[in-house]
């Protein structure tokens, strides 16, 4: 399916070694990306940072990335992702309304999903109403985050999409378990 | 620290050679049994560009490499190869690694201006036994050999042979290096390396295992980026081998410099390495 081979460890320079994992199949991502070390070498720990554990809760984070690689339509993301989701605490069908017509999870939630939405949406800055909204519930600090993380999701969601990276096995297999169309 | 600085310090400790290698093509008019690169006729030729060559030897001065190397594929194949070496051997003493079996009138007066440059020829000559090299090299390479290594010598350009493979019994390389000797290089330039398990070799399941480990870092640039050792961007079964790639970044030299060195700090102090493959 990849539109470039995706290298598994013993064939990647042994410099990106340590992004492998011990056993199993490594993610697509680190299997591209291994073709160009000095690229995997900062970029893992930039996507560990920015989508790992930190100030915003892991919750928040996956509304974002989830909503944002809807609207994008990164097939890859959107799969990983809503398993993601799922052990971030969200639910079945709040993934399936991130996907498409999102439900209704309290003022919080309904802003970050607003505010993605306008991130998507145009070049343009998102709008002063829109940001305000989101600002009476998170910190300012906790926006740049977020807005970084978003940013850093439309990259990825490109670059996935582009390069045509397939879901991983397990991911497909646990999307089939709760009945999530692959 | 610089990088300069770090990889002066690297140097001075034995951490990681001297040398900048620059692989300047991948074909070859020849197709030898245990060639890495898999180089031949008609392969995917690679080009490193002369004057992105030059530009790293540039570089090469000013980040603190005292040598410089070139090899491929069969440097001499390439047409302004007499010219390069020149430019190169101007920054920093240059080593070229060829078979030496295009050396005709023409090539060789456009080689005399490195005579007076440090510049050595490093020939590969695997057999005393005509028959035996050729088998290893290519038809008629023995005779080439012979015939090129003297003029080369008689012109003042030095000339040191590298014999690859433990196929020699103790009497054969005896009588390889009575022949160096004749045709006039001493014992201290003749080298006798192993046969590196990779590329052709692989195929032709000859040689020594080599990882990482097992090879001096020495760093390589080619047209496919920067490598851990000349030995490292081999080719097999027409696919560039990636394991021992450092960096895809080639200029400035100080990003796979710094990479190199990197990877590289895990080596203890003034250790080499086990197979010493050089």
């Amino acid at each position: 399916m990849s539109r470039v081979e995706l290298l598994e460890a013993d064939q990647a320079p042994f410099g990106t070694r340590p992004f492998f994992p011990a056993e199993g199949a490594a993610s697509p991502i680190v299997g591209a990306l291994a073709q160009v070390p000095e690229l995997l070498e900062v970029a893992m720990p930039f996507i560990a940072v920015v989508f790992g554990p930190s100030s915003v809760d892991l919750r928040t984070k996956e509304i974002v990335v989830l909503r944002v690689s809807a609207k994008l339509g990164c097939r890859y993301c959107v799969q990983s992702h809503t398993v993601a989701a799922w052990d971030a605490g969200l639910s079945v069908q709040e993934t399936r309304g991130l996907c498409g017509e999102p439900l209704t999870m309290g003022e919080r939630e309904d802003a970050l999903v607003a505010w993605c939405d306008a991130f998507c949406a145009a070049p343009e800055p998102v709008p002063r109403a829109l940001t305000a909204r989101l600002r009476e519930h998170l910190s300012e600090h906790e926006l740049v985050e977020l807005a970084l993380l978003a940013g850093a999701t439309a990259m990825l969601n490109r670059f996935c999409t582009s390069l045509e990276l397939p879901t991983g096995a397990s991911t497909l297999a646990r999307l089939e378990t709760e009945g999530v169309a692959a | 620290m610089s990088v300069g600085d770090t990889l002066r310090a690297a140097i001075a400790a034995g951490q990681v050679g001297d040398r900048l290698w620059l692989y300047s093509n991948y074909h070859c008019n020849l197709r030898c049994v245990y060639c890495l690169t898999e180089s031949a006729p008609g392969v995917a030729r690679r080009l490193l560009a002369a004057d992105e060559m030059v530009a790293a030897a540039d570089e090469a001065v000013a980040l603190g490499f005292r040598s410089l190397g070139v090899t491929g594929g069969e440097p001499f194949v390439v047409a302004e190869m007499p010219e390069v070496a020149a430019q190169l051997a101007r920054r920093l003493p240059l080593i070229v690694l060829t078979n030496a079996t295009l050396f005709t009138p023409r090539l060789l007066a456009r080689l005399r201006p490195l005579a007076d440059l440090p510049v050595t020829l490093q020939i590969s000559l695997d057999s005393a036994d005509p028959d035996v090299n050729d088998e290893l090299r290519s038809p008629k390479n023995f005779a080439k050999v012979v015939d090129a290594i003297p003029r080369l010598v008689e012109m003042g350009i030095p000339v040191r042979v590298a014999t690859t493979g433990d196929h020699n019994s103790a009497e054969e390389m005896e009588r390889l290096c009575a022949l160096h000797r004749r045709l006039g290089v001493p014992d201290e330039e003749h080298v006798v390396r192993p046969v590196v398990r990779r590329g052709r070799a692989s195929e032709n399941d000859m040689g020594v295992v080599a990882a990482a480990k097992d090879l001096h870092p020495e760093l390589t640039l080619t047209a496919d980026g920067a490598f851990w050792s000349p030995f490292a961007p081999t080719v097999r079964g027409g696919r560039l081998d990636l394991d021992l790639l450092v960096s895809r970044t080639r200029l400035p030299l100080e990003r796979p410099t710094g990479a190199l060195l990197r990877l590289s700090a895990a080596n203890p102090e003034g250790t080499d390495t086990s197979l010493n493959i050089r």
